[in-house]
């Protein structure tokens, strides 16, 4: 195993703490490059150098051929980093197992499915100009539906996590978009089994030291306090939209 | 001993088992194609194959396998039946991890957005303006980054065709559904498309898929 050297390009975000939650749970040292979103630092021609899509997170690392590979999507991230440093297989399992397969599928689930919807529910629900009703109750509905699916898998897991007997990259990639459940107006009380999950995550020491990366997940207690989440909310749409302007602008 | 075929379960012309199929085609592997009714996707016997209640999702009975994410069945197709890296490369190299990294961004930035745009274009009955207009910028945005990637190159990863390429085909047959024109708007991704396109086998998925009947 080669030495790392790895810089995590991130903001605190359900997609960005995945990295960091990993890479706490590896062990590995690594920098932090805090992105700021609300400055749209995202799309400066530097950080597109690292990654073409301007989203974090994002990876740099000295390859095992000594030179730079940079990384986006946190999906592949996470794969990169159990394969190149996870040889005793602590939140991933051997290569061409049933386990290895089945994680990848639960990862993609996530990525391709949870994420992206309710990142939609988020946009119709908390940054949205405009109220569209349609638009709110399609996508927490379709979050639902989705977090039903891993509640009904959990209920029949031994071991409480998503395949096998130990947390993985597909538990880990999961957890900050189910912690946010509520931000994006989903009652997590819905699904018991997937609200012990969330927690059992949460009580790994490796979980709680990667979710304040680069600045504390304060997530869950906001989402106790109805005029902060309020407060937040709309700080988080004037920077949203200020966003969704540049992007259209720049077409990146 | 000759592999048996792969079951996969697919819906016309629906965008994500084509990308499967395609790739299925261009490793030679046997399978069998078997239709699910949207009306008992999200039902017994199929849930039991896929809890999420879509296509595709695959049945190998050469290992004994059932995966349905497209993605994570891509990975598993070519992990392992590529083992000579005609459309993969070599594992734990640099090129290896770029083309998940490109894989990643199909289904989580092209797939989902496309598919959010095909539902406020065509199937939802009511015209939402800014709820359309949001999906088609995002399929512009993704077109951009992907043409501005391509600008120096013929492939995204390692100057060889992959399973990377192909996984965005099937969301880019349906462009005139947007009317959105790729060889005007974003050329070098069109040239990409295109070049994909006139691959013998890759011509002839589409001409099949072309005449899937829609629903």
């Amino acid at each position: 195993m080669s030495q790392p050297n790895i810089t995590l390009y991130t903001t605190q975000t359900p997609n960005g703490i995945k990295i960091s939650i990993a890479l706490e749970e590896l062990g590995l040292p690594y920098k932090v490059e805090k992105i700021d979103i609300s400055k749209n630092t995202q799309k400066e021609d530097w950080f597109l150098e690292i990654n073409p899509n301007g989203r974090i997170p994002a990876l740099t690392d000295t390859f095992s051929d000594g030179q730079t590979i940079r990384l986006f999507e946190s999906g592949s991230i996470l794969q990169y980093l159990v394969e190149r440093y996870d040889p005793d297989h602590k939140i991933s399992y051997p290569a061409g197992t049933r386990e290895y397969y089945e994680t990848n599928n639960w990862l993609f689930f996530q990525n391709a499915g949870v994420g992206p919807m309710q990142g939609q529910a988020n946009h119709f629900g908390r940054y949205a100009p405009e109220r569209i009703e349609y638009g709110v109750n399609r996508y927490v509905n379709e979050t639902r539906r989705l977090y039903r699916v891993l509640d009904d898998h959990l209920a029949k897991s031994k071991s409480g996590y998503l395949v096998g007997d130990r947390a993985t990259i597909a538990d880990i990639s999961h957890w900050g978009w189910v912690a946010a459940a509520g931000w994006a107006g989903v009652d997590i009380e819905e699904f018991p089994n997937l609200k012990a999950w969330e927690e059992r995550m949460a009580a790994r020491p490796a979980l709680e030291k990667g979710r304040h990366v680069p600045s504390p997940h304060t997530i869950k207690e906001l989402l106790k306090d109805k005029a902060a989440v309020e407060k937040s909310a709309a700080q988080a749409r004037e920077w949203v939209q200020a966003g969704m302007k540049a992007d259209a602008k720049n077409k990146i | 001993m000759p592999l048996k075929p792969i079951k996969i379960y697919d819906h016309g012309p629906s965008p994500n088992p084509w990308k499967v199929v395609i790739l299925l085609e261009e490793l030679g592997l046997p399978y069998t194609r078997e239709h699910v009714d949207f009306a008992v996707i999200k039902k017994e016997p199929f849930i039991s194959v896929n809890p999420n209640g879509r296509v595709p999702a695959i049945e190998d009975p050469n290992t004994g396998l059932t995966l349905w994410e497209s993605g994570a069945i891509v990975e598993y197709l070519v992990e392992t039946y590529d083992k000579e890296n005609k459309i993969s490369f070599e594992r734990g190299s640099a090129d290896y991890f770029l083309a998940k990294q490109w894989l990643h961004f199909q289904v989580s930035g092209q797939g989902p957005y496309f598919g959010q745009a095909v539902w406020f274009t065509h199937q939802h009955p009511e015209k939402i303006e800014s709820a359309t207009k949001r999906y088609i910028k995002e399929i512009r945005r993704v077109s951009g980054v992907l043409d501005k990637f391509l600008q120096d190159k013929q492939y995204l990863v390692g100057e060889k065709f992959s399973y990377a390429d192909l996984s965005f085909i099937p969301w880019y047959l349906i462009m005139d559904w947007f009317k959105i024109d790729l060889a005007k708007e974003f050329p070098k991704l069109n040239a990409w498309l295109e070049r994909q396109h006139t691959r013998p086998t890759i011509a002839t998925v589409i001409e099949r898929r072309s005449k899937e009947p829609f629903e």
